[in-house]
This record gives structure tokens, C-alpha cells and sequence, in this order.
């Protein structure tokens, strides 16, 4: 068969997964990896018809012309250059720096040495089913390449942050890294996940974060996704909690080009507490479209939901929460918050909640808001001596300190140099 | 000190300022008292310089500054402080840590070392009994969730902060129950000295009885068509506006 007789997407695929193969990909999970494929196969491409893709335009992708990067490439930029963090860097989706730590209930490493020291937890990747109804999805899960594995036992508490570190290289290259978070019983773990790329990136980073939270443990995961140049992003983000299990993700875009995250959030176990925020401030043509669901599958779970943005130039910003909370999910306490400033006049948001509640006895709220800077707020900063740029800057701060001082203070800094410079009033 | 010279301003297509002048000396208190819609507000506005106002004639100087040339924050810099009528609510900025900034910002733009922490503390706590403002309402949010006359002092606070040259009250009694507006009036007396000119822009004469002006001014239609001492206040009070203005009316 040649390629000419090939879909646009099915060559896509093509591309990717030999592109993806060359650099090397991980032999995990073989049931979910067949599934993946046959996935590929059998559902269609994303494209704007589609409810969840309406405002995600997927066909730029088809026409990259994907290519295998440099075997030897540079060192990954340091981020939070003096944090003290267990490190694990990935570049183009394999390992670049970082060792495995391996005690005696615990093992913090890359993906693939687990395939080789702890075979059993990476096993858990098969139920992962995500893979089975989403085009992505099924093409990360088709060929995964190395990431961080975090596996902690019952009653293991690690102090010390991990920090996740996935860069990728310049030219139109593709990286498909699978992080796995594993935590038993009452288990405790800090990581931060950071993504960048070169300034002449223009490829796709096509990731995936698969998590298993046991019960009563508790996971903080700050995801940083400061990609330079023209790259495109696409994360897949799944959490599946046990009972009485603790998540926070806290999600900061900081300088995609063009994004797109997925976060799934399952309760699986009586009171879960989720908390998941997320910020973003794309400018000129960028576009990020934050999707997130939550399920409610058992009773008593609490999910507190706040994302904020802003679009200025001809930026395009998608924000769609949905919360679903299944038959006999009751007492469940549920809140979901959006809001939005449309800083340029060709600026677009696109905000969507879902709430589908299939229980009684709940308690859901959901707000969305849109709005224009406040420009009273800043004649009066600025009638007290503030600069236009430092007056700017504080209200921009502000819209957004909600989210952000969930973040450790060092990544606030970074995350606030990054927008300040964006804002482009220094 | 400031010197309004045949101001013509406008809004949109409304001409609002038809010719006004007023001269303020240094350690001046100036009332500016008139019906609704005489354009009290938009000069209040004009000066420090809120940009939907355009002016489309006469000048305005200050300290020998063309003042129309500068942008609200020069004048902050150059030592203007307005009391807003309505202090804007900011959720989220810290009344505290924005005062420090705004004054850093005049500092660094007048070529002047920044506050230290200490002298910083200091003047906070004596600017917060001026006005009766306790610990709470200066480290929350600006404005947020304050009433009507914890905003107003809110602003005396900050003006006691900023020591201007030139203090603009814009309606500052409108709303204030009887012990906010003495606590308001003294903080402004207290403040009172032979540097700093006020220009205090009222609507009722009551405002006067504790911030006795040294000249009062009737603004209707656009221009100041009478001025007089501080008896005038109580004169208006008496009377109203109508014996001053209606005969300027017919005039024109």
C-alpha cells in the first residue's frame, strides 16, 4: 500500500508513531498499547464538528511534517534553577538526567527502569481505558515514551518535591512521554511536572499523566507548561482516586503556542476531595483550551474547580467543565468557577460548563464570568502614582491570585516574570 | 499654586466646562459647591486626569507645570491627589501593599530613595488614627467590602499616606453618617497646612462647618459664576442656587 491512499490522519499517525519509534518508545502496558491501536484505527480524527473538539482546530497538526530529532541533543533548559527537588529530565520524550531512587517501599525513577525494577505497578497502566474513545489519547497510548514513574507503598511520605521535567527540542519533532503516579494507602507525594520547548520548536508534545491515588493518600501536582516557540501540546491528564483520597492539581499554561489539556478527575471511593485549579494567559495567536471532567462516582466526595485567564491579542482561550455526578453519588459538594478578561479587541474565550447529576441529595454551583479590564480600577491605582505597566500588573495579579497562590512561592515568581513579560507592559 | 485659566471640556459630544477659572494659593482650602450636572465632578476628574474627558480649550497650571500634559500619574508625581466620590473596589490588592508601591513609584519617579520598612510601619499607623482606619480594613483587599464611610476614609487615609501638594475631595461627604464626617473633616484639618492647597467639591454646605474653606465658588453650567468667603456656603444653604444662577442663565 503507499501512502497516497491514505487518510490525511491515518498518515499522520503514520508519521508520528515512526517518528516516535526511531527515537524510541516503551513496551509498557501491551493490552492497553493493542487496544490504543485499534482505537487509531476505528474513531475518527477530532475535528471542530465534533462537541468536545468545537473549538479545538486539529487540522494544523495533520500537516507538520514530523521528523526524528537530534540523538545527541543539548542539555533541557534548567527550570527553577537552586530548587531543591528530586529532578528527572526527559528530552523528546527520553531520559536526559536523573537517577532512580529505589528504598524499600518506594521508587521515584524514569518509566523505563520501572519496566525493569517493579514490572507489577506498570501493570496498572492497563486499566487505563482513556486511550479507547479519544484519537490522541490512542495515539500516545499507541507508542508512550519514557517519563516519570512515582510509586510509593502504604504509609510512605516523601517530603521532598519531585519535579518532572519534559523539554523538547527545536524543528518539528514529536515526543509522547507517559508519566505514571502510583500511591498506597495513606502515602504521600509532592510533584511538579514542568514542560518546555526550544524557541524554533514548532512539533507536538502528545503526553500523558496517569495517576492512581489510594486510600486516604494524598497527591499535589503543579503542572507548569512553558513552551517556547510555536509548539503544539496536547495532555492527557487522568486521576483516579481511592476512598477518602486528597488530589490537588494546580495547572499553570504559561507560554504555549498552541494547547490543548485534557484533565480527568474519577472519584472512585467515598470521600474523595479533589481540589484542580488552572491559569492562562495566551496572547498574539495563541490558542489554549482547557477540557476538564470530574466524576462523582461514590458518595460524599468534595470537588472544588476554579480556572482563570486572560486573552489579549488575537488569542483564543476554551475553558469546558464538566461535572458529572453519578446515580447514588449522593451528599456530594461540587463547585466549579470560570472567569475570564478579554484584554484584545480580536481576543476570543469560550467558556462551557457541564453539569450532569444524576443524585438527589447534592450540592453543586458552577459561575462564569467574562469580562473587559477594569479600567476605573486603573485610573485609580494610577491617580496614586503606580505606572500604567505596574498598575497593569498588579490588577492582572490579582484577577489571577486566586490560582496562583495555590503554586509554591518560586514557581509563583516564575510563572509571574513569564506573564509580566507576555502582558508586554514592561 | 494651581491656576485654571477659560477650561472647555467635553465628553463625548457634550460640552460640559464652558470657561471656567479659578486661581488656588499655596495652604488655600477652596470649596466648590453647585447644582447637579454643573460639572463639579468632571473638573474634579479633569484634574487628575481621567482620559475620557477632553479639553478642548484653556489651560491649566500647576506649581508652573502645564498640567494637561502629564498623565494621571505624573500628576500623582508632581503632587496631586484625588478623593474619589466613588472609591473603586479592588479584590485581590492589598490596600497595604498597594500604598507602598504607589509610594515607591512617586519616590523612584521624583529620583527619591525608596520608604524603609520602619518609616513605612510608622506613618501607617499614624495616617490610620488620623482617620480612625484600624489594622483589618488597612490590610484588606482596596475598597473591598467596605461601607460607604470606611471608603471615604479609606481615601483620607491614603492622602494623609501620599502628602500631596494638592488634595481634590470630590463629593467626599456624599454618603457619611455624622461621625464618619467629623472623623473625615478632622483627618483633613489635621492635614491642613501652608503647603498644601484643598480643593474640597461639595454638594451640601454641612461638609463646610468642619472644613472651613477660605473661599467658596459657585460652578453652574460650566463656569464659576460666583465666589465669595466661607459665609457664602451658609448663604447657599439658605437660599439654593437659584438667585446666582438664574440671572447668569439669562445672561448667556
Amino acid at each position: 500500500m503507499t501512502e497516497t491512499t491514505l487518510t490525511p490522519s491515518d498518515a499522520m499517525a503514520e508519521r508520528v508513531l515512526k517518528t516516535v519509534r526511531q527515537s524510541g518508545h516503551l513496551d509498557v502496558a501491551p493490552k492497553r498499547q493493542a487496544a490504543a491501536k485499534a482505537a487509531l484505527a476505528s474513531i475518527p480524527y477530532p475535528t471542530t464538528r465534533d462537541e468536545r473538539w468545537k473549538y479545538t482546530r486539529t487540522g494544523r497538526l495533520q500537516k507538520l511534517n514530523f521528523h526524528r530529532a537530534n540523538d545527541q541533543p543539548a542539555p533541557a533548559p534548567e527550570v527553577l534553577p537552586g530548587f531543591d527537588a528530586h529532578r528527572l529530565t526527559f528530552v523528546n520524550g527520553r531520559l536526559q538526567s536523573g537517577n532512580a531512587l529505589t528504598r524499600q517501599g518506594m521508587f521515584i525513577g524514569p518509566l523505563s527502569s520501572a519496566l525493569a525494577q517493579c514490572p507489577e505497578k506498570v501493570q496498572t497502566l492497563e486499566s487505563d481505558h482513556f486511550a479507547e474513545d479519544e484519537w490522541f489519547a490512542a495515539l500516545q497510548a499507541s507508542a508512550p515514551q519514557d517519563g516519570g514513574a512515582i510509586f510509593l507503598d502504604d504509609h510512605v511520605t516523601v517530603e521532598r518535591p519531585i519535579l518532572l521535567h519534559h523539554h523538547m527540542t527545536g524543528g518539528t519533532t514529536v515526543a509522547q512521554p507517559q508519566h505514571l503516579v502510583i500511591l498506597g494507602q495513606e502515602s504521600k507525594a509532592q510533584v511538579i511536572l514542568w514542560t518546555t520547548c526550544d524557541h524554533d520548536a514548532t512539533g507536538l508534545v502528545n503526553a500523558a499523566i496517569t495517576a492512581e491515588i489510594g486510600e486516604r493518600a494524598h497527591l499535589t501536582m503543579e503542572i507548569v507548561q512553558d513552551e517556547q516557540g510555536e509548539a503544539h501540546h496536547i495532555g492527557h491528564h487522568q486521576f483516579r482516586q481511592a476512598a477518602s483520597s486528597h488530589l490537588e492539581v494546580r495547572t499553570a499554561t504559561a507560554r504555549s503556542h498552541w494547547l490543548r489539556n485534557d484533565l480527568h478527575i474519577q472519584q472512585n471511593g467515598q470521600h474523595g476531595d479533589s481540589t484542580f485549579h488552572g491559569c492562562y494567559l495566551p496572547n498574539g495567536r495563541q490558542f489554549v483550551d482547557h477540557h476538564t471532567r470530574i466524576d462523582h462516582a461514590k458518595p460524599d466526595g468534595k470537588s472544588d474547580e476554579l480556572y482563570k485567564g486572560l486573552a489579549s491579542g488575537s488569542a483564543t482561550a476554551v475553558f469546558n467543565g464538566k461535572i458529572m455526578v453519578h446515580p447514588d453519588a449522593q451528599r456530594i459538594e461540587a463547585y466549579q468557577s470560570n472567569a475570564n478578561l478579554i484584554l484584545g479587541e480580536r481576543a476570543t474565550v469560550n467558556s462551557k460548563p457541564e453539569l450532569e447529576i444524576y443524585a438527589d441529595d447534592v450540592r453543586c454551583s458552577h459561575g462564569c464570568t467574562t469580562g473587559q479590564f477594569d479600567d476605573e480600577a486603573l485610573f485609580y491605582l494610577r491617580s496614586r502614582g503606580l505606572t500604567e505597566t505596574a498598575a497593569r500588573n498588579l490588577l492582572v495579579r490579582a484577577f489571577l491570585a486566586e490560582v496562583l497562590d495555590g503554586f509554591r512561592p518560586e514557581i509563583q515568581k516564575h510563572l509571574e516574570s513569564v506573564y509580566a513579560e507576555r502582558l508586554g507592559w514592561n | 499654586m494651581l491656576k485654571i485659566d477659560n477650561l472647555h471640556a467635553r465628553i463625548g459630544d457634550t460640552e460640559i466646562l464652558k470657561g471656567l477659572s479659578l486661581n488656588l494659593d499655596a495652604g488655600e482650602v477652596h470649596a466648590i459647591m453647585g447644582p447637579n450636572g454643573s460639572g463639579k465632578s468632571t473638573l474634579a476628574s479633569i484634574l487628575a486626569g481621567r482620559e475620557e474627558y477632553e479639553v478642548t480649550e484653556g489651560s491649566i497650571t500647576f506649581d508652573g507645570v502645564d498640567l494637561l500634559e502629564l498623565d494621571a500619574t505624573e500628576r500623582a508625581v508632581a503632587g496631586i491627589f484625588l478623593a474619589f466620590q466613588y472609591p473603586v473596589e479592588i479584590p485581590g490588592v492589598s490596600n497595604i501593599n498597594f500604598l507602598r508601591s504607589a509610594i515607591n513609584s512617586i519616590r523612584e519617579q521624583r529620583k527619591e530613595e525608596p520608604i524603609s520598612g520602619k518609616d513605612f510601619l510608622a506613618k501607617v499607623k499614624t495616617c490610620g488614627q488620623l482617620v480612625e482606619l484600624d489594622g483589618k480594613l488597612r490590610d484588606r483587599s482596596v475598597n473591598e467590602g467596605f461601607s460607604g464611610g470606611e471608603k471615604k476614609r479609606n481615601e483620607i487615609f491614603q492622602m494623609a499616606m501620599l502628602e500631596p501638594k494638592l488634595a481634590v475631595l470630590d463629593e467626599t461627604d456624599s454618603g457619611l453618617d455624622i461621625d464618619a464626617l467629623r472623623i473625615v473633616s478632622e483627618g483633613v484639618n489635621a492635614m491642613r497646612d501652608a503647603n498644601r492647597s484643598f480643593l474640597v467639591i461639595t454638594h451640601y454646605q454641612r461638609l463646610l462647618d468642619h472644613i472651613v474653606p477660605d473661599h467658596v465658588h459657585v460652578l453652574a453650567n460650566g463656569q464659576i459664576v460666583h465666589s465669595g468667603g466661607k459665609e457664602l456656603a451658609l448663604e447657599l444653604e439658605e437660599k439654593g442656587y437659584d438667585w446666582i444662577v438664574e440671572p447668569q442663565a439669562g445672561k448667556a
